[in-house]
């Protein structure tokens, strides 16, 4: 076919331009396409004879210095914390406040309709919109680190330390944006050229604590470690971090070896982050959250209320329900990390779906709204803070969530992967938590 | 009778596309800094004087070639997609860079716009631009603006209609790319115009220098794997 | 004679160099091409941490490019 005598032409035209340039096609193009450009340049463009210092310049000498950058960076970090918790809790007792009132009028109709609006609706959704104040303030504090170009030197800063881990700078951003949503942050992995970076990235990236499980650190944190909850809640952060650390490291020296990608970026100048432009993506990623919980996790409330009515006239969220039957039978599982009660377990299956369920689950159960909440599973299950504190690894580690399994798949394109990526997080949460357990048990941390 | 047609918006990472995008669409949309956080392809769409438009949002690259997935997107769906009109966003205190990805435009023969996004940081910068001396050695309508002000949207409008009713008035430019190599381009050229399908897949000029550099998914549409 | 020849990754910063030499395969070669990074282009060194990345000025933008790559780019000054 006449494409054949294509093929052979250029290859006679590479290899005779090698020869005369003593370079490859590709490289002389783009060297003739800048000489264009210059040409075009010199008529059509003038340029001050001396470009002063950009602003961002100045900045980026204290950000990105050699000794001031890391700190700098964890500086942030920790503000970015303490401004979202420290904001947050006025304003969720005051969300929870509401809710309650609602419960109660709810309560007032009656009969199972009252006890599906009372227990099933509000214990459930609506303990999982209290949390909107810190969810919410975290992808604002997020947008703002985007948007103003900070994100980039934070990936340059950090490249060292990523490099030590086997990843680099580009591994960075992604891992930053998990914080917020690992969806979103698995997606920016696109721009990772190099294919086992980026497996490695998108594997470790739901170790990243997301947003939706802020809900379950602060529910037990506030009630079983009051006076540490603030640390308590980093802790979780922090263990992330160190598992998706050594996670990287595993699996760049035994499953996935091999060199690492080259890290080139580009470092957009400052901006100053509007303020409809903080809150346009603010609104983006939360608006997210509440589509799932209008519906996501209104469906799974409503069928954990159901079968945890059922079968007729037993005992609300008894063992005796359908849902306390399918618990009990997972929960032996559990047992070895201290929170083997069917509640736990019923809330752990459906927390697949959407992290933040968790606690609806465990609203919806004992049909109570967020401030009572911790301390009713205190009562009920007879957790002890070393028990919570499993727990609550268990849910940071365990399968990422239904969603993310999704966009896994898509970036990957291997069930297999995926597959490997819900396994091998299973596993490690297990692991961890009955390690916590049994060894604080030991420690006697009881 | 409203006439339909399909835009599409290219341009470098933080070259402002997004704003630009939000402008014509008025969807509310990301817009990021950063390449990558910006999803796949955005459609949107808006009326203008009869015409109903949509506009498709390509990944933001700085070149077409065959690198990285984003690349890949944005030069198949110029090449399948066929969209009537290009929209080259450019930032105007980066012309340097920005203009690598226009002259590629312009070799895939597109009905090129070229709007001069941020225009006020170039003038900041003390930069001086002579734009229709840039825009007649581009062959190709230019439009300065300052997208996060929607200054230059009305132009922008009116110029996509413009070059997609043929009313402009911008001769297309040819690169030229030095003895050795336009011999073979030439070569290239012949041998591609021969072959029906090819031709009409591809504009032969643009597919040479593509053979000439090795690309893969050209390389790979030829049936051929590369080394 | 051949003029300094160094890798890139040896500039110190504030000074302008000529890139002469980018020896890496054709995937990295290409990539720094689309950013502006060719043989004959001029670039400024920014700010940079030995052994670690560096920020250079190149065709009026920020880049940044790893240590690695740095070590691959040949310049003069």
């Amino acid at each position: 076919m006449s494409r054949e005598d294509i093929l052979q032409a250029k290859d006679k035209a590479i290899a005779h331009l090698r020869r005369v340039f003593g370079d490859d096609a590709e490289t002389v193009i783009a060297g003739e396409r800048y000489g264009f450009i210059g040409g075009l340049l010199k008529e059509a463009l003038k340029k001050p004879a001396v470009e002063k210092l950009t602003i961002s310049d100045r900045i980026d000498k204290v950000v990105v210095n050699r000794w001031l950058g890391i700190p700098i960076f964890l500086a942030l970090m920790y503000s970015v914390f303490q401004f979202t918790f420290v904001l947050s809790v006025p304003l969720m007792d005051w969300i929870d406040a509401g809710f309650g009132w609602l419960a109660e009028q709810a309560s007032g109709i009656g009969g199972w309709f009252g006890s599906f609006l009372a227990n099933g609706v509000i214990g459930g959704v609506g303990t999982v919109l209290t949390f909107i104040p810190p969810i919410f303030l975290l992808f604002i504090a997020l947008a703002i680190l985007e948007d103003s170009g900070y994100l980039a030197r934070a990936a340059f800063v950090m490249d060292r330390v990523m490099h030590k881990i086997g990843l680099h700078g580009r591994s960075f951003i992604p891992m930053l944006l998990g914080f917020g949503c690992n969806i979103p942050a698995i997606m920016a992995t696109r721009t990772i050229e190099n294919p086992k970076d980026r497996l490695t990235t998108i594997l470790i990236n739901p170790l990243m604590s997301c947003g939706a499980r802020l809900p379950i650190y602060i529910l037990l944190a506030a009630a079983f470690f009051t006076a540490y909850q603030g640390l308590v809640v980093f802790s979780m952060y922090a263990i992330g971090i160190i598992l998706a650390i050594i996670m990287a490291l595993v699996f760049r020296k035994w499953l996935l070896p091999g060199p690492s990608g080259h890290f080139v970026m580009e470092l957009p100048p400052y901006r100053l982050p509007t303020i409809t432009g903080v809150l346009v993506h603010m609104w983006e990623r939360g608006r997210e959250f509440l589509i799932r919980a209008g519906t996501i996790i209104l469906a799974v409330v409503v069928v954990i209320w159901f079968l945890g009515s059922m079968p007729w006239g037993v005992e609300y969220g008894s063992t005796q329900s359908w849902l306390g039957q399918i618990g009990s039978f997972i929960a032996p599982i559990f047992v070895p990390c201290g929170f083997g009660q069917w509640q736990a377990s019923v809330g752990l299956i459906f927390g697949f779906l959407a992290k933040e369920v968790v606690v609806g689950t465990f609203g919806t159960l004992f049909g109570v709204g967020e401030e009572a909440l911790g301390t009713t599973i205190m009562a009920q299950l007879g957790w002890t803070p070393l028990i919570a504190y499993a727990f609550m690894a268990f849910c940071l580690i365990y399968v990422p969530c239904v969603a993310t399994v999704a966009i896994i798949r898509r970036e990957t394109n291997s069930w297999k992967l995926t597959g490997f990526a819900v396994g091998y997080t299973l596993a490690l949460g297990w692991i961890v938590a009955v390690l916590i357990y049994q060894v604080g048990s030991l420690l006697g941390l009881g | 009778m409203a006439r339909e047609i399909t835009i599409a918006l290219a341009g470098n990472p933080n070259s402002g596309k997004s704003t630009v995008f939000n402008n014509l669409t008025g969807a509310r949309q990301h817009v990021g800094n950063w390449p990558g956080v910006t999803v796949e392809k955005k459609e949107g769409r808006y009326h203008y004087h009869g015409y109903r438009v949509k506009v498709v949002d390509l990944p933001g690259v700085y070149s077409l070639t065959a690198y990285s997935l984003d690349e890949v997107v944005a030069r198949n769906f110029i090449v399948e997609g066929k969209p009537e009109v290009v929209v080259d966003i450019v930032d105007a205190s980066n012309l340097e860079r920005n203009l690598y990805l226009t002259v590629q435009l312009i070799e895939l023969e597109t009905n090129l716009v070229i709007a001069l996004n941020m225009f006020d940081l170039a003038k900041s910068r003390g930069y001086q631009i002579d734009v229709s001396r840039l825009s007649e050695l581009l062959g190709a309508p230019l439009v300065p603006m300052v997208a996060t002000r929607k200054e230059g949207n009305e132009e922008l409008l009116r110029e996509i209609v413009n070059v997609f009713e043929g009313n402009t008035t911008k001769k297309k430019i040819k690169l030229f790319y030095g003895s050795e190599l336009e011999e073979h381009l030439t070569e290239l050229e012949a041998l591609i115009s021969r072959d029906e399908e090819l031709s009409h897949q591809f504009p032969p000029r643009w597919l040479a220098i593509k053979l000439l550099e090795q690309d893969e998914e050209v390389l790979q549409k030829l049936g051929v794997s590369n080394e | 004679m051949v003029n300094q020849h160094m890798p890139l990754a040896m500039v110190s910063p504030g000074e302008t160099v000529t890139v002469v030499d980018v020896r890496a395969g054709r995937g990295l070669q290409r990539r720094l091409a689309d950013m502006g990074l060719v043989p004959g282009t001029t670039l400024k060194v920014i700010n940079g941490h030995a052994p670690g990345p560096i920020i250079i000025d190149l065709r009026g933008s920020r880049l940044v490019l790893g240590h690695g790559m740095a070590q691959k780019i040949m310049v003069k000054v």
